[in-house]
């Protein structure tokens, strides 16, 4: 299945893939007391949804579980022979699977934020070292952001983390008092990447069906990229640049149109953004293609054109999970070359500072 | 005239009742399912959605279609194909229709059962 050659001509950079830890690999990474909560007190992740996703085997695709039985994105090996090879990548970006996802705990920052550093050491042993194409995402405990930053200094250098993992829960991450985490993402060339985890997106809440809650997934991003935005992020921080992931790109054409009206209304009330709120969008934001909705060429077309750019679209497959998109199945047809060479490749290249210094 | 092609693609024996398995036919990948009666059925192995292999997802039931909200009648055990990746169901006995979508279906082949084989033809 795929086209490799076709992908690995065009130079194929997947900007959503996740790789997941047993948490026993975690184990040599963590210090006590953090090591017993684990192996005698049993922590898990606290979840919050009443749902599983009901696909063939919940969240993955069901031929991505390891051969031995392990569950999917855990064993590099598997993943280059069913995505990496296969497909022919040039680049994935690793992005976790929010278990552990530190900056998701509700308490015991401290807990969150051993278990950061711990995650972040297993990714650059267990998958950015042993395989070139792979680049990585510093996870952090965000509740705590001098503890955030700490991690951000101690791994951020490693050239090949290329963003700043912020899960979409129930923090909006614009308040300023995260700002010196965005501080420190410009200090060491680092994008940030936020992906939703679980967002209480219904009042506060979750609905009563599974299908609800992932048909408006877009929600919990439209209101990090709202919040962002007037909350003067940009103006502070012009170097940091924003990859919203997993909630796909169609709604961004009704949110600038939103943003902007609003703008020229309520100016008053946030001074401190200093130009249309679409433009903003433009310049510091990218967006992740999956999960795709079926599309002709021309309806895909008509989205980017009232994006009023087609540089800040990148592909992503979401593997290992069950609404993956394939890169030769999931865009429209007879895309132009050029167009697909943006999407494939040159808009994520241009978005994370290390990918083009690697091209240099 | 030209000669019907046929080919064995498995015994009745290695398919029991809600199983499926790949297999080819000419050149194509083809899974062959036995639906909870015992009949066989033959579809090319490849997901009209964005192209998963469907042999590898699941045969299972489907909850039935209600006007009563809340309603889980869960039907069919044996009778359809789900995707490994989306997970969408395909009626294996109504010639792999979408449960969704009735419009849209998986390309199909003619199965004949002989002296214990199983054949498809075109
Ligand atoms: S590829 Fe089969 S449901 Fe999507």
């Amino acid at each position: 299945m795929g086209n490799t050659k076709e992908n690995a001509n065009l130079g194929l950079i997947d900007t959503d893939i996740h790789e997941r830890v047993m948490y026993e690999e975690l184990l040599p990474y963590l210090d006590q007391p953090w090591r017993r909560y684990i192996t005698d007190a049993h922590w898990i992740q606290e979840k919050h949804m009443p749902y599983t996703q009901p696909a063939v085997a919940g969240v993955d695709r069901a031929d991505a579980r390891v051969p031995d039985g392990r569950p999917a994105g855990t064993d590099l090996g598997f993943m280059q022979e069913q995505l990496l090879d296969s497909l022919g990548h040039e680049i994935g970006v690793l992005t976790g699977a929010l278990d552990p996802s530190p900056s998701s705990m509700h308490g015991w920052y401290e807990m969150a934020t051993a278990l950061a550093s711990a995650y972040n050491d297993w990714q650059i042993d267990k998958w950015l070292d042993k395989d070139e194409r792979l680049y990585g995402s510093v996870h952090i405990a965000a509740q705590d952001p001098a503890a955030a930053v700490k991690e951000i200094e101690r791994v951020g250098s490693h050239p090949k983390m290329v963003q700043i993992l912020l899960p979409i829960d129930d923090i909006l991450w614009g308040d300023a008092y995260y700002h010196p985490i965005f501080e420190a993402a410009e200090k060491h060339d680092l994008m940030v990447g936020m992906h939703h985890n679980e967002p209480p997106l219904h009042y506060g809440k979750w609905p009563k069906y599974f299908i609800e809650w992932h048909t408006l997934i877009p929600v919990s991003h439209m209101n990090q990229v709202t919040n962002l935005v007037f909350n003067g992020v940009f103006e502070k921080f012009p170097k940091l640049k924003v990859m919203m992931i997993e909630g796909g790109f169609t709604y961004v054409p009704f949110l600038m149109r939103k943003m902007d009206q609003q703008y020229k209304d309520l100016r008053h009330e946030v001074p401190w953004v200093n130009q249309m709120p679409s433009k903003t969008i433009r310049e510091h934001f990218c967006f992740t293609t999956q999960p795709l909705e079926e599309m002709t060429k021309k309806e895909f077309m008509q989205i980017l054109e009232q994006m009023g750019s087609e540089e800040i679209v990148s592909f992503s497959t979401d593997y290992p999970h069950w609404d993956y998109d394939s890169p030769t199945e999931a865009l429209p047809p007879k895309l132009d070359e050029e167009l697909m060479r943006k999407l494939l490749s040159e808009n994520a290249r241009n978005f994370y500072p290390k990918l083009q210094k690697k091209e240099g | 005239m030209k000669e019907a092609v046929k080919e064995i693609v498995c015994q009745e024996e290695d398919l029991q009742p809600g199983e499926m398995m790949s297999a080819t036919f000419g050149r194509h990948d083809v899974v062959v399912c036995r639906a909870s009666d015992g009949h066989y059925y033959a579809f090319l192995d490849r997901c009209i959605h964005q192209g998963a292999e469907l042999s590898k997802g699941k045969i299972c039931g489907a909850p039935e279609p209600t006007d009563e909200l809340g309603e889980y009648n869960f039907q069919r055990e044996g009778d359809i194909l789900r995707c490994p990746w989306h997970g969408r169901e395909f009626d294996i006995k109504n010639n792999g229709c979408m449960l969704a979508n009735e419009k849209l279906k998986l390309r199909n082949f003619k199965v004949v059962v002989e002296d214990g084989q199983v054949a498809l033809t075109k």
